[in-house]
């Protein structure tokens, strides 16, 4: 089982891997209109799991371990997520990511183009992640501004020297993988050893704060929700990491708690996951008491409609959907 | 016996402008590093729970960790940026990598360019090692193992420093209740509230006596009415060496932005505190 890894971040290899593909020049920051021209305001949001094994599994320039495959059906999901992300033409993403910890309100980055490698200190053997993006600091500072008016500490995080972390840059990479289009990152102000769901409340606060802020900025905004489901998992890893023979729900009961979720969101409307969301954190230890599921529905304004599932499946065995919702 | 110490991972302690507990723990965690010193110590075992992982048990194996970490949190304060410089014993990380394998558990080797030292690791090397002459062995705290895990993989530590005779320390880098408080505060209105501060003297109390029967068997009680820090798997850790089978000597306690963070001793007695 034991194995020695080391490998350079920004080796020779990885670096000819980099410079052989054709990088899509950052896309600016929109203006305070809608850029594409349509209308402002939420277009779509999704449920983006943001697990490392997708990326490594994508096998994708920018990340430096090599994989075989595996994961597919969730990587086709995120496939037909990246189709229908087009067709909606946001004009930004903004993502909140439960693997931002931060311990002291809601931080926002505003660093106008975080560029980095990120290794992954709980998975670097799969995510050496060399990212470079741009960020719609127009839009980051408005969310900072409104959660603030909302009675929110927050807080506009200006240092280059933060690293990106995986959940951010894994949503973000599997839905949009050319990285063409500006992004706003928020926090998770979570304490990881909290045993409750306390700070839903704060989320759901923090999700009206990002809507009346894309608003205001006219931005035309796809959300993504980077959380999985179930979050009980091994403690160990197979020699291949991509072994999909070994790959299944931790136990039935958490497979059976992801699927009472998924049809109440496939049914709708998404009021009934002010309830259904609490009831799964506490049924299986759900990573949604991070608060981005919560986060993206109240920006949404708990929409009277149903989700679509695009696909569902287990990572170390955790729980994984990749879920859209398009406001009418 | 191997000589032993709990400090706090919290960035505070490095503060150019403390408050007074800051202050207190970071000075007690300074005598820490004398005393080890004082007994000799070759490498230190170090566990930080801010280093914590899921698969496995991960032991750093790069001979060298040089850089600048930014805390995610705590960038805008002077204690969000840390450099440090950091030599690890590769002889000995390697053969606690094998022993754990050979106790059944798994172990990961890690040596990656770039890979991100914690913040409690470095503040706790910091003071511990304040002119970087030390040599660490460090392992990750896995959160999904049991915490009795932990316990083995620090007896599989010993083992491999005894084989190849080294002189070792055990360090565990963890703060008690973890009840931060969760706005921007002045370091003098740091404070820990009442029944996590009664949670945090009862387990102090326990670790006096030098009952660490009484210890574990509150620790998971601990975990939940305190959100005691990564359940308190430190003293797990430290338990597995086999250094705190006696009373521990409690050098400092205080919040720490409304954390509990104490500073414990178990070894001799050497009265090298620094002021």
């Amino acid at each position: 089982m034991a194995r020695v890894f080391h490998a350079t971040a920004g080796s020779g290899r990885s670096a000819s891997r980099r410079a052989a593909r054709t990088e899509p020049a950052p896309a600016a920051a929109p203006s305070t209109t809608s850029g594409s021209g349509g209308r402002g305001g939420i277009v779509a949001g999704y449920l983006a799991p943001h697990p490392p094994h997708l990326v490594y599994a994508e096998n994708p320039p920018q990340n430096e371990p090599r994989s075989t495959g595996g994961w597919e059906v969730l990587r086709w999901g995120y496939e037909e997520l990246r189709r229908r992300l087009r067709a909606h033409a946001p004009d930004v993403l903004v993502v909140h990511a439960p693997h931002w910890i931060t311990m002291v309100g809601h931080h926002v980055n505003c660093v106008p183009n975080p560029r980095g490698v990120s290794v992954e200190p709980i998975f670097p053997h799969l995510f050496r992640y060399h990212y470079d993006f741009r960020t719609d600091v127009d839009l980051a500072e408005a969310i900072v501004e409104e959660g603030a008016r909302a009675g929110l500490v927050t807080s506009a995080m200006r240092e280059d020297g933060v690293r990106v972390d995986y959940a951010t840059i894994g949503a973000l990479h599997l839905a949009n993988p050319d990285w063409d289009l500006p992004v706003v990152s928020l926090s998770a102000n979570n304490n990881p050893y909290f045993y409750s769901d306390a700070s839903l409340a704060e989320m759901e606060t923090l999700g009206e704060a990002t809507r009346k802020a894309i608003e205001k900025t006219g931005r035309r905004a796809v959300l993504l929700a980077s959380n999985s489901l179930s979050h009980l998992h091994w403690d160990a890893e197979p020699d291949l990491p991509e072994d999909m023979g070994v790959e299944r729900p931790f136990t039935h009961a958490q497979y059976a708690g992801d699927m009472e979720l998924l049809r109440t969101i496939r049914e709708g409307p998404t009021s009934r996951l002010k309830e259904a969301v609490p009831a799964h954190i506490e049924a299986t230890s759900s990573e949604t008491k991070a608060g981005s599921l919560t986060w993206l529905m109240a920006a949404m304004g708990w929409p009277a409609i149903a989700g679509d599932v695009l696909a569902y499946g287990t990572v170390i065995a955790t729980g994984n959907a990749v879920v859209e919702w398009v406001p009418t | 016996m191997i000589p032993a110490a709990l400090v706090p991972a919290m960035p505070h302690l490095l503060a150019g402008d403390p408050a007074d507990s800051w202050a207190e723990l970071a000075a007690a965690t300074r005598t820490v590093g004398d005393r080890l010193r004082a007994a000799g110590v070759d490498t230190v075992l170090l566990l930080s729970t801010q280093w914590f992982t899921v698969l496995g048990h991960q032991v750093q194996c790069d001979d060298r960790l040089r850089g600048r970490r930014t805390d995610e949190n705590w960038y805008a304060y002077d204690y969000g940026h840390l450099d440090h410089d950091l030599a690890v014993d590769t002889e000995l990380a390697h053969a606690w990598a094998d022993a754990i394998d050979a106790a059944g558990m798994q172990a990961r080797r890690t040596r990656y360019d770039g890979f991100p030292v914690d913040t409690g690791t470095v503040v706790a090397s910091k003071l511990l090692d304040p002119h970087d002459e030390g040599r660490w062995a460090m392992v990750s705290c896995n959160l999904y193992a049991d915490p009795a895990a932990m316990a083995a993989v620090a007896a599989a530590g010993v083992r491999a420093a005894d084989q190849l005779g080294r002189r070792l320390g055990v360090v565990a880098v963890s703060g008690l209740s973890s009840g931060l408080t969760a706005r921007w505060i002045r370091p003098s209105e740091d404070r820990v509230e009442p029944e996590h501060d009664r949670w945090n003297r009862k387990v102090l109390d326990a670790v006096r006596a030098g009952d660490r029967s009484a210890v574990l068997a509150m620790r998971e009680e601990f975990a939940v009415a305190a959100q005691a820090d990564s359940q308190f798997r430190a003293f797990a850790f430290l338990d597995g060496s086999g250094a705190v089978d006696r009373p521990g000597e409690v050098l400092a306690y205080g919040p720490v932005w409304g954390t509990g963070a104490a500073v414990v001793w178990w070894g001799e007695h050497t009265n090298t505190r620094e002021t």
